[in-house]
């Protein structure tokens, strides 16, 4: 009677090994994700492709996509176009791909006449000041992708032209506020 | 007892709607408009006399060093150091350009007096008002408010160093802009206190740099040397006063386009900050 226990102890392990070594086999086999894309026109469907791909393992070519998605803008340039990245970028977020923080970023570094790069809580002696050059160095780029999303993308010239002036007032007013700062010891 | 009373029912409401009405009326405005006190207006009034008063007595003596400058360099002087009349050109030359330095010699103090009031004024406005009670996102929408009035305001005035005008008129023109905005829309003040902070900063470095050369000048003439011909640092001095004074050197290009029309409402979006 023990003999017989004993073996039937045997085997039920036996069993459950096997078991376990099958499913630890299943989860670290990688299921295979093909994330390369060959986006078109228009705009709006090519989103919903992207959206498809990010929610199905490829969030780590979100860059690519953005700019392949600039690239269709550009191509098609429209009105509508500030809205559809505004929508896509809204869905994206929702679903957890990007963040909200990286989505307002992402949207206003392209399609406010608002600079990302001059953005803070802090007072400007102390944010902006010790990094001035950076900072407008930052902005005259944000500035190009500006002119590709509102005056490329979204045929919005007056909203370039208004961000384009925006940063050359800023310019001056930071130099001036900078120097005052700097005589006040701050 | 019941006066008093009165006095205390009555004043105390209208005292606190009073208050309340001030400070919507310095959240409506923002810092922005704290930057040109009574006091800053005054001094940028007197920096604009005084700097009126310079011109007008620089005018001659410049336009006489123009045309003997001229002379100098049409009869081919600067290759002729032995030659007896190029020698009187440059004599005259020299002679009437110490004229000028000995002229500013006069008005400098009076100059340097309002440049540096209205500089330190400016200065303290500058870093408390935007430097410190002002994030960079506040210094955004300040200006950002100012370009999206741009069309419908008043015009805007030339940034610095492309007016190509006198110093006097440009105070004249920042006064006016300042007092006629100062109880108007408020955010061009930011750029303006900006652009004319940092002429003030220029305009002190002429001024130290004008008190040099006359120092130089009136120790040459001490060891009873003739200017012989015409240095940089003359040229340097002289263009440098035309520039600060009658704006002569300024560049004309313009900053950027004008906004093209909008027709219809913009799209706003929920991830706009």
């Amino acid at each position: 009677m023990k003999t017989i226990m004993q073996s039937f102890k045997t085997r039920f392990s036996l069993i459950v090994l096997l078991v376990l070594a099958i499913i630890s086999a299943c989860e670290t086999t990688p299921a295979f994700v093909d994330c390369r894309v060959n986006l078109k026109g228009p705009l709006a469907s090519a989103t919903r492709v992207i959206e498809d791909k990010l929610v199905n393992g490829c969030e780590y070519s979100f860059d690519s996509y953005l700019a392949g998605l600039i690239d269709i803008a550009i191509a098609n340039p429209t009105p509508e176009n500030k809205k559809t990245f505004s929508d896509f970028l809204v869905r994206v977020s929702d679903q957890g791909t990007i963040s909200k923080r990286q989505a307002k970023g992402i949207y206003n570094r392209y399609f406010n006449v608002k600079f990302v790069s001059l953005e803070g809580d802090y007072n400007t002696c102390s944010q902006v000041c010790p990094v001035r050059s950076k900072v407008l160095a930052d902005m005259s780029n944000e500035l190009m992708d500006k002119e590709m999303g509102l005056m490329q993308a979204s045929e919005d010239a007056g909203s370039y032209y208004r961000a384009d002036h925006l940063l050359k007032e800023a310019e001056i007013v930071l130099e001036a506020t900078c120097r005052a700062c700097s005589a006040g010891g701050i | 007892m019941k006066t008093k009373l009165t006095i205390i029912t009555l004043g105390l409401p209208a005292a606190i709607a009073a208050m309340f009405a001030a400070n919507v009326m310095a959240a409506a405005s923002g810092p922005v408009m704290r930057l040109f006190p009574t006091t800053v207006l005054e001094d940028i009034k007197e920096t604009g006399a005084v700097a009126e008063e310079m011109e007008n007595s620089l005018q001659d003596v410049i336009a006489r060093l123009d045309l003997q400058q001229q002379l100098y360099t049409e009869s081919r002087c600067a290759d002729a150091d032995e030659d007896p009349g190029c020698g009187r050109i440059a004599k005259q030359l020299g002679a009437t350009y110490l004229e000028m330095l000995s002229n500013m010699t006069e008005r400098l103090p009076a100059m340097e007096t309002a440049v540096n009031n209205t500089r330190t004024g400016l200065e303290k406005r500058l870093r408390e008002e935007l430097g410190q009670k002002s994030t960079p996102s506040d210094l955004q929408n300040t200006l950002l408010g100012r370009v999206s009035q741009a069309e419908n305001d008043q015009p805007a005035i030339a940034l610095r160093g492309r007016s190509g005008i006198r110093l006097s008129d440009r105070f004249k023109q920042y006064y006016d802009l300042v007092a006629t905005r100062r109880s108007g829309s408020s955010q061009s003040l930011a750029v303006i206190a900006s652009d004319i902070y940092l002429d003030m900063e220029e305009a002190s470095q002429m001024i130290a740099a004008t008190r040099e050369e006359i120092t130089r000048a009136e120790l040459m003439e001490q060891l009873n040397q003739s200017f012989g011909h015409i240095t940089p640092e003359m040229t340097q001095v002289v263009n440098g006063v035309k520039s600060i004074l009658f704006g002569e050197s300024a560049l004309m290009s313009p900053i950027a386009a004008a906004p093209m029309p909008q027709t219809d409402a913009p799209f706003v979006s929920p991830l706009e900050i």
